[in-house]
């Protein structure tokens, strides 16, 4: 009985996503109307609006096969020669140092903020222990 | 009768890759690659045009906006650790997210790449499903993006440890979140070998980049061009 239910649970997720699909039409945003589904969603199990057991296996079995709903149109990219010119080129090595300055970037900065952090709660944590010790 | 041949073979083939990623994991041998090499490669050598091919590709590619919305159920599994970690995690994202984006943004500017190439390159660091589709919002061509998306990829997961080395980045919350937001999925792919808590950090980066993104890339486009 597990594939219906899955069956009926991708149904529960494709009603979130024609959700977005209507929100994104009726206020023009030009954001996918599939990231709308996906916050629309997560607020829901959030709130308990919807419970997790209503959609796990559904979604669990479409994440699993998720690489093969994009395949198609990757597989496009034989109609883009233009890959393969300088420009095209040059813009994979502008990804390339851009992605790995990202990296660094983002861990240095959250390393320390990171440590903050984690110092602020031990101090917490100390004050609340304090405060036990002194009742 | 084409459409049951490409949705047929598509799946077949995926499965097969799939099994042979499964046999030897490496960030050039994950399914996505190598079904999309294969299927390129065989619409090429036997002269089928991509319409053609698309007219079963098109019932794949339905599937993506509820995947997509599936999404919601890993992220909510792991707000836990969002809790824990909130504010090094989502400044982290955040700082991703727009150095990922004026990085290119400035590079491209210099290269005189002109606008398609900037809209189809913005999205790189998006988890691919995303990526294609913020891409498709802002005037990009979503199959490009899809490309840089793999590259930013394979750059994380490659080149990632040598920065993440070389720059004493050592705390597993900010590997986790560097590698995760800047090279999603295939990123992750290489944060498996440094532990569990860099896994689902980076996952949960990947995640939270991915909504993030849809929002700022369409405002960053609003604002720079």
């Amino acid at each position: 009985m597990k594939i219906i239910r899955i069956i009926v649970q991708i149904g529960i997720l494709n009603i979130f996503y024609y959700i977005g699909v209507g929100i994104v039409s009726l206020l023009n945003l030009p954001l996918p109307a599939s990231v709308i589904g996906l916050l629309l969603l997560a607020i829901s199990l959030q709130f308990k609006i919807i419970k997790v057991e209503y959609i796990q296996d559904g979604a669990g079995f479409l994440i699993g096969v998720l690489t093969l709903f994009f395949i198609p149109a990757t597989v496009g990219v034989i109609d883009y020669p233009q890959l393969w010119t300088t420009t095209g080129l040059l813009v994979m090595l502008a990804v390339t140092v851009s992605t790995l300055i990202t990296i660094y970037v983002t861990g240095s900065i959250s390393q320390v903020i990171e440590k903050k952090e984690a110092a602020k709660k031990e101090a917490t944590v100390e004050k609340a222990k304090g405060g036990v010790t002194v009742e | 009768m084409n459409e049951i041949i490409v949705v047929l073979g598509t799946v077949g083939l995926f499965m097969l890759l799939t099994k042979f990623y499964q046999r030897f994991p490496h960030p050039l041998t994950i399914p996505l690659v190598t079904t999309t090499l294969v299927s390129a490669l065989t619409l090429v050598i036997f002269k089928i045009p991509y319409e053609t091919y698309m007219e079963g590709g098109e019932w794949l590619q339905k599937m993506l906006g509820p995947a997509v919305v599936a999404l919601a159920y890993p992220l909510y599994n792991q707000r836990t650790i969002v809790m824990k970690y909130k504010y090094s995690i989502l400044s982290g994202i955040f700082i991703a997210m727009v150095t990922g984006l004026m990085t290119i943004y400035l590079m491209l500017k210099w290269i005189g790449a002109d606008d398609s190439w900037m809209f189809t390159a913005l999205p790189k660091s998006l988890t691919t499903p995303v990526a294609m589709q913020v891409s498709e919002t802002i005037g990009g061509i979503a199959p490009l993006t899809a490309v840089f998306v793999m590259l930013a990829g394979f750059v994380g997961a490659i080149i990632g440890p040598l920065v993440i080395k070389y720059g004493k980045i050592e705390s597993a919350v900010s590997r986790g979140v560097s590698v995760g937001s800047a090279s999603h999925g295939v990123g992750l792919v290489k944060l498996k070998d440094y532990g569990e808590q860099e896994l689902s950090v980076g996952s949960l980066s990947m995640g939270l980049t991915a909504i993030v993104g849809a929002f700022l890339c369409p405002l960053f486009v609003y604002i720079f061009m």
